[in-house]
C-alpha cells in the first residue's frame, strides 16, 4: 500500500511539473496573439454548440466548425482563446439550455447553434439572455433583435452537379441515376436538393430518370452503401448522388465503375475514378458575415439590424453553395455549361424552381424557353414563365418531387 | 513461478476508503497524462471540472440549477436499479423504462394540462408514469418466472423498443400525435412548461430548487428503510443471496420477483415523470443516459442507497463539469467524461477486487 502511494505522489509531482511547463507557453503563446488583434476584437468571445464532436474528421459538424474556425482566423480572431463549444449536445431542450447556460458563463457574444431541433431552445435562450446573439442554422425561426437563422441556397450548388451527372449520362448512355438520401419529401431540405439535382441533369438529358432511396436518418454509413449498391444493382443506375454525411454511396459508385456526385465536402479523394463534382457548402462566408455584424453592432439587440434580415439564405451570388473543382471523370464541355449556368444564378436572370427551362447540349450551349415546373405527380408547381417558388417554400413546405423523379 | 488469490479478512473501513480514493486519484492520473498528451493544461482542465466552471461566473446558479437537474434522475434512476440488482435481477433495461415513462407523463400531460389544474396533472404524471414503467419492466420479469428467460438480454432488447417508440412518436407527424408541434413543417416536440411544471422553491436573489429534490431524497430515505428494516427488504436480499434458501424458507419467490420488478421499473417511471414535468418537453434524448449510467452508478455505490446518492452526485460533477471543462479546450471534447468515467469504474472495480482478496504468491515445494 505504501509503495502504491508513493507512486501516485510521485507520478502527480511529474504532472505537476510537466504542467507547470504547459502553462508558461499557453501564456506566451495568447500574449503573442494579444499584440496582432485590436483590443476589441481581443474581447470578443464565439460559442457554438454543436450535435456532433469538434474534433470529426468529416460530416456535418465538421463542415461548421471548419467554417467558423475558418471565419475566426479571417478576422484575426484567436481560435484557442476566443472560441467555446459546448458539442455532442443532442437535440434535447434541457441540455440545449444547459449548453447555452455553460457558453453564456463563459461570457460569449455570440452563439451558433447547428442543428434544426435546438429551434426552441434557442429562441427561449434568446429572450432570456438578451445581451447575447443566437444565431441558428437551417432554422426557421427569429426575433428582431438578437436571434436569426441561417441556411444556404444548397439546390443552386445541385443543379450545377446535376448538369454534371446529365452529361455523364448522356456520355454513357445510361440514363439511370441513383440518389441516397436522408429523407425524401419529409423535408424541404432534402426535396429541393432532389428537386434541384433533377433538373439539372434534366436540362441536358430528358430522358434521365432520379431513383431516390431513403436512408430516414441523416447518418447511416452501413446503409449508404447498401442503398448505393442496391441502387446500382436493382435500378442499374449508371451515376450515384447523395445527401447524407459519408462518402460511402461515392466508394460503391466506384467499386461498381460507375460514376458519382458527393454532397458537404469534395469527395474526389474518396473515388478518385468515380467522383465528378460534389455540392459543397463554404460555411466560413456566412460565419465572417455574422461574426463581423456582431462586432460591430455595438450591442446585441442591434444585430439582426445590421444583419438587414433575419433569415440569412446565400446561395452561388455569395459563394455560400458551390461545386467542388471538376475531377478528370467529367464529361466535355462539363465546365462551360456550368459557368453558363452559374453566371445566369449569380447575376439574378435565372433561378432553379422557376417557369423558365434551361436546356444544355452535349457541346455545353444553353438556351432558355418558358416551360412549367410540374410535379412528378403532373400538378403544375409554377406556370410556363412564371416566377422562381418563394423562398419559403424552398426550405420549408417543399413536399413534392418534380416530373422524372421516383422513390425507389 | 504461481499465485494465488486469497480471501482478505475485513479492511477497516478507513483502509476501503483509502483504495477506493486511491482508485479514482490513479484514474485522474491517468487522464492528466492524456490530457497532458494532446496539450491541455490538466491542473486546469480539473479545476474547471470540479469547480464546474462557476468561478468568476455570472450565472453560477444556472450551473447549480442544470447539476441538479442531471443529477435526480440518475439519482433516482440508479436507486431503481439497485433494487433490481440487490436479488440478483439484471435490469439494464432502465432506458426503456424511463422512455416509456417519458411518453406517459408527456401524454398525460399535454392532454389533461389544459383543462385539470396543475397539481393534479403532476400527480397524474407520476402516477401513470409509474404504472406504464412499471409494467414495462415487469414484461421481462413474468417471462424470466414463467420460461427462465434471461432478464439481461431482455430488457436490454427492450431498450431499443422502446427507443424507437419514442423515435416514430418524435417523427410521425399524424392527428393522433399529439406530442408534434402543428405549425412546425418540420418535426418538433411541443413544449407544454408553461402549461405544466413542477414548483419551485426560490434560494436567495435567482436560485430556484426544484421541489422534485425533496421528493428524491425522502424516496431515497423510503427505499433504504424498504430495503434495510421491512420483511419484503429482506426477502429481496434472501433471494440475491440464494433462491434456493429463499424458496426452504417458504418464500414465494417468483411473487417477491415480480413485485421489486415492479418496483425498480416504476420507479424509473417516476424518475422519468420528474424529468418530463420538469423539462416540460420530451426529445429523442430525454433519458440522457442515466439508464446506462445508473448501473455504473449502482455498481461503485456497492449497491449501498446512501452510498449511491453520493457517488450520482459525483459522476454528475464528472459529468457537467466536463462539458465546462471541454468546452474552454478544443482538443478536447465532451466525450471525455464518459472515458474518463470508464478508466474510474474500472479501477474502482480492481480496488474492490484488492479490498475482498490479496494475491499471495506460491512458493516452490509448498
Amino acid at each position: 500500500m505504501k509503495k502504491f502511494i508513493a507512486l501516485f505522489l510521485a507520478a502527480l509531482m511529474l504532472l505537476s511539473f510537466a504542467a507547470c511547463g504547459d502553462t508558461d507557453t499557453d501564456t506566451s503563446d495568447a500574449a503573442s496573439t494579444g499584440e496582432s488583434s485590436s483590443a476589441e476584437k481581443a474581447e470578443f468571445k464565439v460559442g457554438a454548440i454543436y450535435i456532433n464532436s469538434k474534433n470529426d474528421t468529416a460530416g456535418y459538424t465538421f463542415a461548421h466548425h471548419s467554417g467558423i474556425t475558418s471565419a475566426m482566423k479571417q478576422l484575426g480572431l484567436n481560435v484557442d482563446t476566443q472560441l467555446f463549444i459546448v458539442d455532442e449536445v443532442p437535440e434535447d431542450p434541457e441540455q440545449v439550455r444547459a449548453a447555452v447556460d455553460t457558453l453564456v458563463g463563459k461570457g460569449v457574444n455570440i452563439i451558433f447553434g447547428i442543428s434544426f431541433g435546438y429551434i426552441d431552445a434557442l429562441e427561449a435562450a434568446a429572450k432570456e439572455y438578451p445581451d447575447v446573439i443566437f444565431s441558428h442554422a437551417t432554422g426557421y425561426k427569429s426575433n428582431e433583435t438578437n436571434f436569426n437563422n441561417y441556411f444556404g441556397r444548397a439546390y443552386q450548388a445541385r443543379y450545377l452537379a446535376g448538369i454534371a451527372a446529365g452529361l455523364k449520362s448522356l456520355q454513357t448512355g445510361n440514363n439511370n441515376i441513383g440518389y441516397v438520401a436522408a429523407y425524401g419529401t419529409e423535408y424541404a431540405e432534402t426535396a429541393s436538393g432532389i428537386n434541384g439535382f433533377a433538373l439539372g441533369v434534366q436540362a441536358v438529358n430528358p430522358n434521365a430518370t432520379v431513383y431516390v432511396k431513403k436512408l430516414n436518418a441523416w447518418a447511416d454509413e452501413v446503409n449508404e452503401s447498401a442503398f448505393a449498391k442496391e441502387l446500382i444493382s436493382s435500378y442499374n443506375c449508371g451515376i450515384i448522388t447523395q445527401h447524407c454525411d459519408s462518402a460511402q454511396p461515392q466508394i460503391a459508385a466506384q467499386d461498381a465503375n460507375i460514376f458519382g456526385c458527393g454532397y458537404n465536402s469534395d469527395m474526389t479523394a474518396d473515388a478518385p475514378k468515380a467522383h465528378l463534382t460534389a455540392a459543397i457548402w463554404h460555411w466560413d462566408v456566412y460565419y465572417k458575415t455574422a461574426m463581423e455584424a456582431a462586432m460591430s453592432c455595438g450591442t446585441a439587440d442591434k444585430f439582426v439590424s445590421t444583419m438587414g434580415t433575419p433569415a440569412y439564405y446565400g446561395g452561388l451570388k455569395e459563394n455560400f453553395v458551390d461545386v467542388s473543382p471538376l475531377s478528370e471523370n467529367c464529361a466535355p464541355n462539363t465546365d462551360t455549361a456550368i459557368k453558363a449556368v452559374r453566371e445566369l444564378i449569380i447575376s439574378g436572370e435565372w433561378d432553379v424552381f422557376s417557369g423558365v427551362k434551361l436546356t444544355i447540349t452535349a457541346e455545353g450551349t444553353v438556351t432558355k424557353a418558358d416551360a412549367a415546373l410540374v410535379d412528378n405527380a403532373g400538378n403544375e408547381i409554377v406556370a410556363a414563365g412564371g416566377a422562381s417558388v418563394a423562398d419559403g417554400v424552398i426550405t420549408g413546405t417543399m413536399n413534392y418531387y418534380v416530373a422524372g423523379v421516383v422513390e425507389a | 513461478m504461481r499465485f494465488h488469490v486469497v480471501k482478505r479478512d475485513n479492511w477497516p473501513l478507513w483502509k476501503r476508503a483509502l483504495a477506493y480514493l486511491a482508485a479514482v486519484v490513479a484514474a485522474l492520473v491517468i487522464g492528466a497524462v492524456i490530457l497532458l498528451a494532446i496539450g491541455v493544461d490538466p491542473l486546469d482542465y480539473y479545476y474547471q471540472l470540479f469547480t464546474m466552471g462557476t468561478v468568476g461566473n455570472k450565472i453560477a446558479y444556472k450551473t447549480y440549477m442544470n447539476y441538479i437537474k442531471e443529477f435526480l434522475p440518475l439519482a433516482i434512476t440508479s436507486v431503481a436499479l439497485s433494487l433490481a440488482f440487490k436479488m440478483r435481477f439484471w435490469n439494464i433495461g432502465g432506458e426503456g423504462q424511463f422512455i416509456m415513462g417519458s411518453i406517459s407523463a408527456g401524454y398525460i400531460a399535454l392532454k389533461f394540462g389544459a383543462s385539470l389544474p396543475v397539481w393534479l396533472t403532476l400527480v397524474l404524471m407520476c402516477v401513470v408514469a409509474m404504472l406504464v414503467a412499471g409494467i414495462y419492466g415487469l414484461i421481462a420479469g413474468f417471462l424470466k418466472v414463467k420460461f427462465g428467460t434471461n432478464e439481461t438480454l431482455m430488457t436490454l432488447m427492450m431498450n431499443y423498443i422502446a427507443l424507437y417508440v419514442l423515435y416514430f412518436i418524435g417523427e410521425t407527424k399524424a392527428d393522433w400525435n399529439l406530442f408534434l408541434q402543428e405549425t412546425s413543417s418540420r418535426p418538433v416536440f411541443v413544449n407544454f412548461s408553461d402549461t405544466v411544471a413542477f414548483p419551485t422553491i426560490k434560494i436567495g436573489a435567482k436560485f430556484e430548487l426544484n421541489i422534485c429534490f425533496i421528493l428524491a431524497l425522502i424516496i431515497g430515505i423510503i427505499i433504504f428503510i424498504y430495503l434495510k428494516h421491512t420483511k419484503q427488504g429482506y426477502e429481496v436480499s434472501v433471494i440475491g443471496d440464494s433462491a434456493g434458501t429463499a424458496k426452504y424458507a417458504g418464500m414465494k419467490v417468483n411473487r417477491i420477483v415480480l413485485r421489486t420488478v415492479f418496483l425498480s421499473a416504476s420507479l424509473i417511471g417516476l424518475a422519468a415523470a420528474f424529468k418530463v414535468g420538469t423539462a416540460g418537453v420530451l426529445s429523442t434524448a430525454i433519458t440522457d443516459d442515466v439508464g446506462w449510467t445508473g448501473i455504473i452508478v449502482a455498481w461503485l455505490a456497492q449497491l449501498n442507497t446512501g452510498m449511491i446518492f453520493i457517488v450520482a452526485a459525483l459522476i454528475c460533477v464528472l459529468q457537467h463539469g466536463s462539458t465546462v471543462a471541454a468546452a474552454t479546450y478544443a482538443q478536447v471534447d465532451s466525450s471525455f467524461a464518459n472515458m474518463l468515467q470508464g478508466i474510474i469504474l474500472f479501477l474502482v472495480l480492481a480496488a474492490d477486487f484488492f479490498i475482498r482478496f490479496r494475491i499471495v504468491r506460491v512458493k516452490k515445494g509448498e
